[in-house]
C-alpha cells in the first residue's frame, strides 16, 4: 500500500437483515489518497451512508477489509476503534447532532477532552476552530439559540477539532438552503486546502458534487463510476 | 494492593474529566427530574435515619432499664457441687478478666420475715456491699437509710419498698427471720430501696456473713454476679468462666427476650425501610432509563466522536452515583434534624412497653449516618448499572439515526 493512500477498501460487502437479505454494499474496492476532496453520489438506498459508516468505523462490514492510515480497522479492538474515531476521523451529519446541553465552544471542545487534552487548552483550540468556521462571536450559545447553518458550522468545527486526517460528511448540507450550502462547501474546500485533510462527502446535489475533485457513483451497492474532475 | 494502585496499574482513573462534565450537564439539563429523584431517595433515607435513631434510642433505654440493672454474667457452682467454695479467689480471678468491671459473690435463699403479726416469704441475698455496688449499683436505689450500714451493722437488712409496706416496717425496726433448717435470727432494717421492679416485693439484702450464718454454711456463696464494661460482650466472658468449670451464663442466656425484642424490632424496621429505599432507587433508575432514551442520538454522536463504550457506561454510572450520593447525604442530614427535633419532645409510649420503657430519646449515631449513606449509595450505584449498560450497548449508527 502506498504512503499517499489513506484509505484502502478491499472486497467490502455489507449485508443487512436476517431473513430477507439486503446487500447494501456489494464487493466494493477503492483507494482514497491523502488530502483528496471527493464526493459519493447515487440514488437513495444505493449504499452511500453504509459505505461512509464503514469508513467512519461506526459499522462493521460483513466481509472485506478497510485499512485506514495503514491500520486494518476490521481487525482492530473496540478500544483502538474508538481511539481512531476520536483522532483520525471527523464526522458531519445531515443534522448537526450537537450536544444540546452544551454551548458551541463546549461542543467543539468535546473531541479534544475525549482525546485527553486539558480543558484550558481544549477551550483555546475550540475557540480557534470556531473562528476558522466564521463563528468566533457566538461561542457561548447553545445549539437551540443558533440557526441551522450556524449549528452546522459548529459541527464542522467539532469534526475538525482533533485535526483528523479524514473528514466524512453525510449530506451535511441537506438541511440548508442553497446559498448557505454553497458557503459551507467553500469553507470545507478552504479547510481541505489549508490542512490537507481528506474529505469524503455524500451528496444528492449534483452541482455540489461537481465542485469536488473526484466523484464516485454508487448504484445498488456497487461502484458504477469513479471520475476525477 | 490498594484500589488506587490497582487502577493506576491499569493506567486508568475512576473517571475522566469529560465523563464527569457530561454527567453533570445531563443532570443539570433535566433539573426537575434530577431534583425529584434526589428528593425521593433523600426522603426514604430521612425516614430510615429517623427510624434508626429511634431504634437506637429505644434500645439504649431498654438496656438502661433492664440490662444495666441485671448482672451481665451469673456464675454458679460447678455442676457436681452445690456451692462455690472458693468464692473469694474466684471473684478475684474474674475481676482480672479483661472487660470485667465488677464481681460480687452472693449467697441467697428463701427466708420468712416476720414483724409483729405479719410475715412474708422473701429471697434473702447475702452480699458484700462494696463488691455488690460495683455490679448492680443498688446504692442509687436506696430511698431511706443507708446501703453502707449493711456493712457496718451486723445482722442488718435492706428491704424493697413494697416489702417494707407489706410488713409495715421502717428503718430502725427489727424483724425476725426464720426458715426450716435455718438458724432463726433477728435483722435490723437499715435501709429501704426502690428499684421500680417486681423484686421490690421479694428481695432483701443482708450482709454475706449474716446469710452464711443463717443458712448455716460459712465460707460459701451460691453465685457470683459479674458486671462487664460492654454488655454486648458478656457472652465471651461467660464462656471464658465456663471453661474453668463453673456454670456461667450471660444476660443474653438468662433474659433472651430482651435481645429477641431488639432483633424483631430491628428486623421489621430494616425490611420495611429497606423496601422504601429500594423503591426510591427504582424511581431513580427509571429516570436514568428515560435519560438514556432521550439521549440516544447524543450517545450515538459521542460514540462517533470516539467515546468508548466503557466511558458511556461510566457517564451514566456517574449520573446514578451523583444522585445516589446527594440523595442519602441530604436525607441523612434531614433525618438528623428531624430526630433531634423529635428527641426534644418527650414521647410517651405507654406503660405496657417492655421493661418499663415509657419514654425514649432519639439517638443519632455517626456510625448509622455513615452506614446509611454508604448503603444507599452502593445500592443506587448497582441499580444504575442497568440503564448505564443499556446506554453503552447502543449501536452508534442506529442511535444517531434514531428519532
Ligand atoms: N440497519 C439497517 N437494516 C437493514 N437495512 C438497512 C439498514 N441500513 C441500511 N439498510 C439498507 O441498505 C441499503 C443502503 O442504505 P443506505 O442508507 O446506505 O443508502 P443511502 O445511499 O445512504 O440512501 P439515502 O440517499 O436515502 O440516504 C438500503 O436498501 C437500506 O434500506
Ligand atoms: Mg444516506
Amino acid at each position: 500500500m502506498s504512503e499517499k493512500n489513506i484509505i484502502q477498501i478491499t472486497d467490502l460487502t455489507k449485508v443487512y437483515g436476517d431473513g430477507v437479505k439486503i446487500k447494501a454494499l456489494d464487493n466494493v474496492n477503492m483507494t482514497i489518497g491523502r488530502g483528496e476532496f471527493m464526493a459519493i453520489v447515487g440514488p437513495s438506498g444505493s449504499g452511500k451512508s453504509t459505505l461512509l459508516n464503514m469508513i467512519g468505523i461506526l459499522d462493521t462490514p460483513t466481509s472485506g477489509t478497510i485499512t485506514l492510515d495503514g491500520v486494518d480497522i476490521t481487525k482492530a479492538s473496540e478500544k483502538e476503534r474508538s481511539k481512531m474515531r476520536n483522532q483520525k476521523l471527523g464526522f458531519i451529519f445531515q443534522y448537526h447532532h450537537l450536544l444540546p446541553d452544551f454551548n458551541a465552544v463546549e461542543n467543539v471542545m468535546m473531541p479534544l477532552l475525549i482525546n485527553g487534552i486539558k480543558p484550558t487548552n481544549a477551550r483555546a483550540k475550540a475557540h480557534t476552530m470556531l473562528k476558522e468556521v466564521g463563528l468566533g462571536e457566538r461561542i457561548n450559545h447553545k445549539p437551540r439559540q443558533l440557526s441551522g447553518g450556524e449549528n452546522q458550522r459548529v459541527a464542522i468545527a467539532r469534526a475538525l477539532a482533533n485535526s483528523p486526517e479524514i473528514v466524512i460528511g453525510d449530506e451535511l448540507t441537506g438541511n440548508l438552503d442553497s446559498k448557505t450550502s454553497e458557503k459551507i462547501y467553500e469553507l470545507l474546500r478552504k479547510l481541505n486546502r489549508e490542512h490537507n485533510q481528506t474529505f469524503i462527502l455524500v451528496t444528492h446535489d449534483e452541482q455540489m458534487a461537481e465542485k469536488t475533485e473526484r466523484i464516485i457513483g454508487l448504484v445498488d451497492g456497487k461502484i458504477t463510476e469513479d471520475k476525477s474532475t | 494492593m490498594s484500589l488506587a494502585r490497582a487502577l493506576e496499574s491499569r493506567n486508568q482513573v475512576i473517571f475522566s474529566v469529560y465523563e464527569l462534565f457530561i454527567a453533570i450537564r445531563h443532570l443539570r439539563s433535566r433539573r426537575r427530574q434530577t431534583i425529584l429523584s434526589i428528593l425521593g431517595i433523600g426522603l426514604a433515607v430521612m425516614i430510615l435515619m429517623v427510624s434508626q435513631a429511634s431504634m437506637v434510642g429505644f434500645t439504649e433505654e431498654l438496656y438502661k432499664k433492664t440490662v444495666d440493672n441485671m448482672p451481665h454474667v451469673t456464675v454458679e457452682p460447678k455442676s457436681d457441687e452445690d456451692y462455690i467454695y472458693l468464692y473469694r479467689s474466684l471473684a478475684y480471678d474474674i475481676r482480672e478478666i479483661e472487660g470485667v468491671t465488677g464481681a460480687s459473690p452472693v449467697l441467697s435463699g428463701q427466708a420468712t420475715f416476720a414483724y409483729k403479726d405479719t410475715s412474708r416469704n422473701v429471697l434473702m441475698q447475702g452480699i458484700l456491699v462494696k463488691e455488690h455496688n460495683t455490679v448492680l449499683h443498688t446504692e442509687k436505689d436506696i430511698t431511706e437509710g443507708s446501703f453502707r450500714d449493711l456493712e457496718v451493722t451486723h445482722k442488718s437488712v435492706i428491704l424493697g419498698d413494697s416489702l417494707s409496706e407489706k410488713l409495715d416496717v421502717k428503718v430502725g425496726d427489727t424483724l425476725d427471720a426464720t426458715f426450716p433448717e435455718a438458724k432463726p435470727t433477728t435483722l435490723k432494717v437499715v435501709g429501704i430501696y426502690d428499684s421500680g421492679t417486681p423484686q421490690d416485693e421479694t428481695l432483701a439484702y443482708v450482709p454475706l456473713s449474716t446469710a452464711q450464718h443463717f443458712f448455716d454454711n460459712s465460707n460459701v456463696a451460691n453465685s457470683i454476679l459479674v458486671r462487664v464494661e460492654d454488655p454486648d460482650y458478656a457472652q465471651p466472658i461467660a464462656d471464658e468462666i465456663d471453661a474453668v468449670g463453673y456454670q456461667a451464663s450471660s444476660w443474653m442466656e438468662t433474659n433472651p427476650e430482651i435481645l429477641q425484642m431488639i432483633m424483631i424490632e430491628g428486623l421489621s424496621n430494616f425490611i420495611i425501610l429497606g423496601m422504601i429505599i429500594v423503591i426510591a432507587s427504582f424511581s431513580m433508575v427509571s429516570t436514568l432509563f428515560m435519560v438514556v432514551m432521550e439521549k440516544t442520538k447524543e450517545i450515538g454522536m459521542l460514540m462517533a466522536m470516539g467515546v468508548p463504550r466503557r466511558s458511556i457506561l461510566t457517564i451514566f454510572l456517574l449520573e446514578g452515583g451523583i444522585m445516589g450520593l446527594i440523595g442519602p447525604v441530604v436525607g441523612v442530614l434531614a433525618g438528623i434534624v428531624v430526630s433531634l427535633y423529635l428527641g426534644s419532645i418527650t414521647m410517651d409510649i405507654g406503660e405496657e412497653a417492655y421493661g418499663g420503657v415509657s419514654t425514649f430519646p432519639f439517638v443519632v449515631r455517626t456510625k448509622d449516618a455513615v452506614m446509611i449513606v454508604i448503603f444507599t449509595f452502593l445500592l443506587n450505584l448497582v441499580a444504575g448499572i442497568f440503564p448505564a449498560r443499556r446506554a453503552s450497548r447502543l449501536d452508534p449508527v442506529e442511535a444517531i439515526s434514531s428519532e
